[in-house]
């Protein structure tokens, strides 16, 4: 565990450094307030910190002054190192935010006593930081897969369409949905099913940029969003995912399965400004043609009234429109 | 019998048993005391209650470490008189700092040379 040590008085700070480090502490040693607020303000600083009282640039309460007014950062455990023992020295001391506080000289015991309580309140600290990012990875992903849920999957499209419109750029919208899933499950499973689920999940996270976002959007469908996407390659992208999803067969614990997923695709600024929920509508009108048509193969949403204009892209790409 | 300046046990209780420590607290004690000495003397003579506060606490802290109780609460004293503005009695309150301080520094001394061999 990282200390930090402030005081201004040499053999003090030396007596202090010898001591913690002989407990284990890894120090860092400084010899004023402004020193030692800077360094506890710092993102990665140490956690514990030994502050004495009276100090030059910045006394002991004024840097638990300034500690206590970053937010968002890890709690720091101070104790202010004084030889003022009045009880309204000690009443300000504590109302500066410092969480202790010991009288000089110092029994070495003692304060490596009062040291461990602050690390047991660091600890604490840090155990409620992992609940609640476990809480806030449950609320936002898909518990078997562990994509993005239905809801954020959402929301991050929706904010991505917004981006895109703003900088006149496009954000290409895939919905695929597993081929016969029902028979897989029924034929294999739903453990066997979960498995697929999983790996299908998995394959498109591979597929795509660090920057796209992939979510679960219901049972056996999937949302996938390719931002800032150059529209003459929206469908090979799509295409490309199509076989990585298709190419090999999963391994499950009851066996080998052969998958396959339809998509509809839809490249949002051929749809000007239309809600998150049409757009949706649209690209699942794709996909419910690319299943109609045969299943394992993509069909793209184009807006009424450009479905007969002519294209600026690719023949390709006109060929395999909806 | 000359009265130890210096509670050795209780120094060697507070290095937690570490001699080289111990010593090097006492080598700091020796650079530093004759600068914070000349600063607090020159408090006292301008009857600068402010600066007589903040050399007599910074003394306090450094004999308070070393476990030079009688120096410590001399330096104490000066820095309560400082506080209660009582300026007056800084002289009488220095010259009996003054007496312990060289007592202690000339063990120090003895010491140091005697660890030395």
């Amino acid at each position: 565990m990282r200390i930090l040590i402030a005081d201004d008085e040499l053999m003090s700070r030396r007596l202090l450094e010898k001591t913690m480090q002989r407990a284990g502490y890894e120090v860092t040693a400084v010899e004023n307030g402004r020193l030692a607020a800077d360094a506890l303000c710092k993102p990665e600083g140490p956690r514990l910190a030994l502050l004495d009282w009276i100090m030059p640039e910045l006394d002991g309460p004024g840097v638990c002054r300034e500690v206590r007014k970053r937010k968002d950062q890890s709690y720091v455990y101070m104790i202010l190192l004084t030889s003022k023992e009045r009880k309204e020295d000690v009443v300000a001391g504590l109302g500066s935010g410092a969480d202790d506080y010991l009288t000089k000289p110092f029994d070495p015991e003692e304060l490596k006593a009062r040291l461990r309580t602050g690390t047991r309140i660091l600890d604490l600290e840090d155990r409620l930081i992992e609940a609640r990012e476990d809480m806030r990875f449950q609320a936002t992903h898909d518990a078997l897969t562990s994509l993005w849920n239905r809801g954020v999957i959402m929301e991050l499209l929706a904010r991505e369409l917004t981006r895109s419109r703003r900088e006149a750029k496009c954000t290409a919208i895939l919905l695929g949905d597993l081929d016969h899933f029902k028979n897989i499950n029924d034929t294999y499973g739903h453990l066997a099913g979960d498995e697929v689920l999983k790996e299908t999940a998995r394959r498109l996270v591979s597929s795509v940029r660090s920057y796209d976002f992939v979510g679960r959007f219901g049972g056996e469908e999937f949302l996938v969003t390719l931002n800032n996407c150059d529209p003459a390659f929206g469908l090979a992208r799509a295409e490309k995912i199509g076989k990585i999803i298709a190419d090999q067969p999963v391994e499950t614990s009851a066996g080998s399965i052969a998958v396959s997923m339809s998509f509809g695709l839809l490249l949002s600024q051929e749809w000007g400004y239309l809600s998150v929920g049409d757009l949706l509508h649209e690209v699942d009108t794709a996909l419910y043609a690319a299943k109609a048509a045969g299943r394992n193969c993509i069909k793209v949403a184009v807006p009424k009234g450009q479905q007969d204009a002519p294209f600026d892209r690719s023949t390709e790409l006109m060929r395999r429109r909806l | 019998m000359t009265k130890c300046a210096i509670d050795l046990h209780e120094l060697l209780l507070r290095v937690e048993g570490d001699r080289a420590l111990m010593q090097d607290l006492l080598s700091l004690f020796k650079e530093e005391f004759p600068q914070r000495y000349q600063a607090l003397r020159e408090a006292v003579e301008s009857r600068d209650a402010s600066r007589v506060i903040s050399e007599a606490h910074a003394l306090k802290g450094m004999l308070s470490n070393l476990a030079a109780g009688e120096a410590a609460e001399a330096s104490a004293e000066l820095e309560r008189l400082g506080r209660n503005k009582e300026i007056a009695k800084f002289p009488e309150s220095f010259a009996n700092f003054e007496r312990i301080a060289k007592e202690l520094s000339r063990q120090v001394a003895a010491y140091m040379a005697e660890v030395s061999g």
